[in-house]
């Protein structure tokens, strides 16, 4: 019985070992342009019978910086994350602090279904009429959105006079190279610059990177599994499989 | 009895099933009938010899998006004639056009329509699809494109790396990065298939590749097959069984 039990310990563990690593081996499928960085949103839609929100980055950040939203308005950086409920949205928090006939449509009958859209069909922007003249990118939305803010493409609106409290900007720091862990690795380089036209200080600093250098330790590893950089390069900014958008520097 | 069952269980088959080769013109080829197995128009044969000599992986595995597993591309005609998939290339410009006199040369079902004569030639190989393509591309024999866009600015690490086998009695592997950069792109296999951890080979097993994991997403239906054990295994002394 005892050795039975020991069998059955040793085939558990084995078992358990099996999948600890199991995130590789196959190759996954990747989301088409048009589905990437669209987020599900249902944390009161179904209980309610209504459709769950599709919210789609693209369509937002062609117009919308990101700070707008995760910062000003106060949307979380995880889905579900910040539980928005409709009479909220009435409130002018939310998604209503632009849904509301002013800047955007209004949280009206007509109009439920252009959010509560998850399984409908329904007729909403045009992904490929919007980012035509966009310039080309190679992951993700398949769009290049630092070059499109750049070449003027696209014009982020920052800040909104109901929400927002405009002060002075910080002066940027210099772009700094990151040493790649493996021989032969091109070196990184971090562009504070490019990063703070869309998301400014504060998304990043202090929670996710602590501000004194070289104190937040992280991996591909971890930026793979949605952590650091990975926090919005993977699921919505473009993925970290474009490896050299930031391996850039020749050793 | 449950000691023995359980040492099985835990163990597994000692022997390796390789998967019976195809004849050389029909290695590599991939029936796609997604859309028209019910339908009145034939599955198309898609050959990947006849059409590496001219791509490289990367333009239509990155670049075209296509998938890595048979069907799993949501390819239509009408994604075709707007310059997607297939209609990147098969546009009547680059390579014979969607339209109705050519729908014979893909949509022909299970039957190999692509000419074995035009790799003939090549630097030839004991397995697979009896081209040796490594060195087809070093001898300069094929000029594959790299990219249809002329974004071919791919890092370059030329690292080899050596992965010791889990039995005493076989010599470790290697891989060289050069030699697949040549052909793919770092996301095709980077981190979905291979994460980029250090010392998680184990899940590299013999078996897993056989089960189409990891190397064997592609070398086992499309890049040289496993039964060539010497390509990576290169001091294997037995000459293995065909």
């Amino acid at each position: 019985m005892r050795l039975r039990l020991g069998f059955l310990v040793l085939f558990l563990l084995s078992a358990a070992s099996l999948f600890a690593d199991q995130a590789a081996g196959t190759k996954k499928r990747r989301p088409l342009p048009d589905e990437f960085g669209n987020v599900v949103i249902n944390n009161y839609s179904q209980k309610n019978n209504v459709a769950p929100v599709v919210f789609s980055h693209w369509l937002h950040r062609s117009k919308y910086s990101c700070r707008l939203c995760h910062v000003d308005i106060g949307f979380a950086m995880e889905v579900n994350g910040t539980g928005i409920r409709e009479e909220d949205n009435r409130k002018g928090l939310y998604c209503g602090a632009c849904h509301n006939g002013k800047y955007a449509f209004a949280a009206q009958t007509a109009t439920c279904d252009r959010c509560h859209s998850s399984g409908k069909e329904v007729a909403h922007t045009d992904f490929a009429a919007l980012t035509s003249g966009y310039p080309k990118g190679r992951f993700g939305n398949n769009v290049d959105w630092e070059q499109a803010e750049i070449a003027g493409k696209v014009k982020l609106i920052d800040t909104l006079p109901e929400v927002s409290v405009k002060r002075k900007p910080l002066d940027l720091q210099k772009d700094y190279s990151i040493e790649a862990k493996i021989d032969g690795l091109p070196q990184i380089i971090f562009s504070h610059k490019k990063h703070a036209v869309w998301s400014g200080c504060e998304l990043c600093h202090p929670d996710i990177f602590s501000v004194k250098t070289g104190s937040t330790k992280y991996s591909m590893q971890d930026i793979f599994a949605g952590k650091y950089c990975g926090l919005c390069h993977g699921s919505v900014a473009f993925p970290a499989a474009d490896c050299q958008r930031c391996h850039v520097k020749p050793v | 009895m449950h000691l023995v069952l359980a040492a099985i269980l835990l163990v597994g088959p000692v022997r390796f099933h390789l998967p019976p080769l195809p004849a050389r013109e029909a290695y590599g080829n991939v029936l796609i009938d997604r859309t028209t197995a019910s339908g009145p128009v034939k599955a198309v044969t898609f050959s990947h010899w006849s059409h590496r000599t001219r791509y490289t992986c990367r333009v239509c595995h990155l670049e075209l998006d296509f998938s890595f597993e048979r069907n799993g591309t949501e390819i239509t005609e009408e994604a075709n004639r707007k310059g997607r998939y297939c209609g990147a290339c098969h546009d009547g410009k680059t390579a014979f056009g969607h339209t109705a006199e050519h729908c014979d040369k893909c949509h022909a079902g299970d039957v190999v329509t692509a000419d074995y004569k035009k790799v003939d030639a090549l630097p030839w190989s004991l397995y697979g699809d009896g081209v040796n393509w490594t060195r087809a591309l070093a001898a300069g024999a094929i000029k594959p494109l790299a990219s249809l866009s002329g974004d071919v600015g791919g890092i370059q690490l030329d690292r080899t790396l050596t992965i010791e086998a889990d039995w005493n009695f076989v010599p470790a592997a290697i891989f060289p990065h050069a030699e697949h950069e040549r052909w793919l792109d770092c996301a095709n296999c980077h981190p979905s298939i291979f994460n980029v951890k250090k010392k998680s080979t184990r899940q590299f097993s013999m078996r897993n590749i056989l089960a189409g994991e990891f190397c064997g997403t592609c070398h086992r239906r499309v890049a040289f097959p496993l039964n060539d054990c010497r390509r990576c295994h290169p001091t294997m002394k037995n000459e293995p069984q065909l």
